[in-house]
């Protein structure tokens, strides 16, 4: 915990990831409080309202079914910050229990896994999202599955390098040498060593998650309507792109800035916890 | 390698619900039963998994992905001659080189830019210049390109129609001359090939300025320093070239990421590419299409890293040497 806590102080004493904190915190307070702060349903059709320029009634605009886009971009905050977190968890979580088998057990877990890893990195990974995403349908859950289980092969390099060098070191041979069992040393000794990387590497994962999420939202195979999400709310945009601009610009500023968000915590974070970089820099 | 990714691309397909004769079927509501098991043995969808995936590789050994099922008979991968002579040309043969000339075209105005920028950021480093460069780069990594594509769309094209939005040639384009017909591709060709390099500025400025930054602070800078060499000679043919080797990988390495971005691209701009191709036929459930593209996609990449590793070795003698001990 004492760890923890001096892990936190340093990591927002550093004013890029504080600035990025403060966003995502914002975005998050923001989209949690949708259903009391959003002034109107973000599903209702109002026929008589529809591509209204914005106005004090409709801060930003009306969509061309009517609907209030700040409302709905409220809404849509929450899709991408699921998306966002649960596809990272997947993907983390695959990424350290094959990185730990790969760096731990070395040998031929280690060659397969990593020919594993080296044919998935060959595939162009958009393409294969989207290929998988059109055959099962999209739909939210499938979204969050499909980015996690495709994004998973910079986590396992990561640690499987952290537990090779790890495994060299004098702390963990003597733990060994003790007679310590394996389990032993993957969860008191090498992964709670490598933690740093991974954090710094998730957080930035959910930078590209959510990215990942508003381009396929985009393409109309992300998030379905009517539910609202970020990228779908600019496939509408691009449909009015003559009449409309508001629907362009609000949505893209707003992954704009939870994705510049989440790169300025991790790229602060890896500057503060990595004693490497930094200090002579 | 190859087969892992056919192995990949092939038990994708066979994720998907559904039958692709119920879709050909589709759109002749009298086909019978009979004609769809006609369509499945034509296909060979009615016999076991194994069996598909064995006849597929060895098409596949031939480069031969068979014909699309959506457009109907066009070869996906190459052209045919039939019986007459006619030829068929395939649909990836007229994608490819599409898709290839944009990102390539984007590639060389991204090093152009990035380089210098690069070489700027390292050399005034924590100056004004580096820090501007470090907060473009944050929202370069940040900007959905989607959302730039649209933005420059409705500034360039909607407002001010400087640049027309979407296709590759306008309408009367059979009929211009020469010159006009460049004229007339450069302007299509414009925001499809610039917006990505924006947005791949960003990574390669960062890299270009990491490396600037490591070598200027080796022992062999510091002695060309001190032989008094100027320090434009210093960056410039010293530090640079070293800085630089790098991102032969690096490019090699983003590929995968160049093809898989062309999708969204290229599908904003109505631009017949493989993108384009790609999300169309995941639309329509084109199985041969998505295979052969998925599959000349990975080979692509393959091919990609392979170059980089032979033009780095070419590039560095130290690698050189080290590959003919070996």
């Amino acid at each position: 915990m004492n760890m923890q806590t001096s892990l936190i102080k340093k990591a927002l004493s550093n004013p890029l990831s504080l600035a990025g904190f403060i966003i995502i915190m914002c975005v998050f307070v923001l989209s949690m409080l949708a259903p009391v702060i959003a002034p109107y349903d973000p599903n209702y059709i109002d026929v008589k309202a529809i591509l209204l320029d914005p106005s004090m009634q409709h801060w930003m605009g009306t969509d061309g079914l009517g609907r209030d886009v700040l409302s709905r971009m409220l809404y849509g905050g929450r899709i991408s910050l699921l998306v966002g977190l649960v596809a990272v968890g997947i993907s983390t979580a695959i990424g350290i229990l094959l990185g730990a088998l790969a760096g731990f057990y070395r040998g031929w877990v280690d060659t397969f896994i990593m020919r594993i890893v080296d044919v998935m990195l060959s595939i162009p990974s958009f393409f294969l999202i989207l290929a998988v995403i059109a055959f099962l349908t999209p739909s939210i859950i499938n979204i969050m599955i499909v980015i996690g289980l495709t994004s998973w092969m910079g986590v396992t390099r990561l640690v499987r390098a952290e537990f090779l060098s790890l495994n060299e070191r004098e702390f963990v041979m003597a733990s060994r040498t003790l007679g310590a069992k394996n389990a032993r040393l993957i969860f008191t000794h090498l992964l709670p060593n490598s933690l740093t990387p991974i954090i710094v590497s998730a957080v930035l994962g959910v930078a590209g998650a959510v990215l990942m999420e508003s381009g396929l939202s985009f393409l109309g195979l992300g998030v379905q309507a009517p539910q609202a999400s970020w990228g779908n709310i600019l496939t509408d945009g691009k449909e009015y792109i003559q009449f409309a601009w508001w629907l362009s610009l609000f949505p893209g500023l707003a992954i704009l800035i939870t994705v510049l968000g989440y790169n300025l915590l991790g790229e602060g974070l890896r500057d503060a916890l990595d004693p490497r970089s930094g200090s002579n820099r | 390698m190859l087969i892992g990714i056919s192995l990949i691309s092939f038990f994708i397909m066979h994720l998907a619900p559904g039958d692709i004769t119920n879709n050909e079927a589709a759109f002749n509501p009298k086909a019978s039963e009979e004609s769809r098991q006609k369509l499945r043995e034509m296909y060979h969808l009615d016999k076991p998994v194994i069996v598909q995936y064995g006849l597929w590789l060895k098409r596949m050994a031939t480069l031969d992905f068979g014909n699309s099922f959506a457009s109907h008979q066009k070869p996906v991968f190459w052209q045919t001659v039939d019986a007459d002579g006619n030829v068929t040309e395939g649909m990836i043969q007229q994608a490819l080189p599409i898709t290839l000339m944009i990102n390539l075209l984007g590639l060389v105005i991204t090093l152009a830019l990035a380089i210098p920028l690069g070489i700027i950021a390292a050399r005034k480093y924590q100056g004004w210049q580096d820090r501007s460069i470090t907060l473009f780069n944050f929202i370069g990594f940040s900007i959905p390109s989607f959302w730039l594509s649209l933005l420059l769309m409705y500034w360039l094209g909607v407002v001010h129609n400087w640049f027309p939005i979407s296709g590759l040639h306008s309408l009367n384009y059979d009929s211009l001359d020469t010159w006009h017909k460049i004229k007339d591709s450069f302007s299509h060709l414009w925001l499809p090939v610039v917006i990505p390099s924006i947005t791949g500025l960003a990574g390669i400025t960062l890299f270009v300025k990491n490396g600037m930054l490591d070598v200027l602070q080796q022992d062999y800078i510091t002695t060309a320093r001190a032989k008094g060499l100027g320090e434009r000679k210093v960056v410039y043919t010293h530090a640079l070239r070293n800085a630089l080797l790098p991102l032969i990988t690096i490019i090699g390495l983003s590929i995968p990421g160049l093809i898989g971005g062309s999708v969204i691209a290229e599908t904003i701009f109505a631009i017949p590419g493989m993108g384009k191709l790609f999300y169309d036929a995941v639309l329509m459930r084109d199985f041969p299409v998505v295979m052969g593209i998925l599959t000349i996609g990975s080979a692509l990449t393959l091919i990609g890293n392979l170059l980089a590793d032979v033009a780095y070795a070419w590039a560095d003698p130290r690698v050189r040497r080290g590959v003919a001990k070996a």
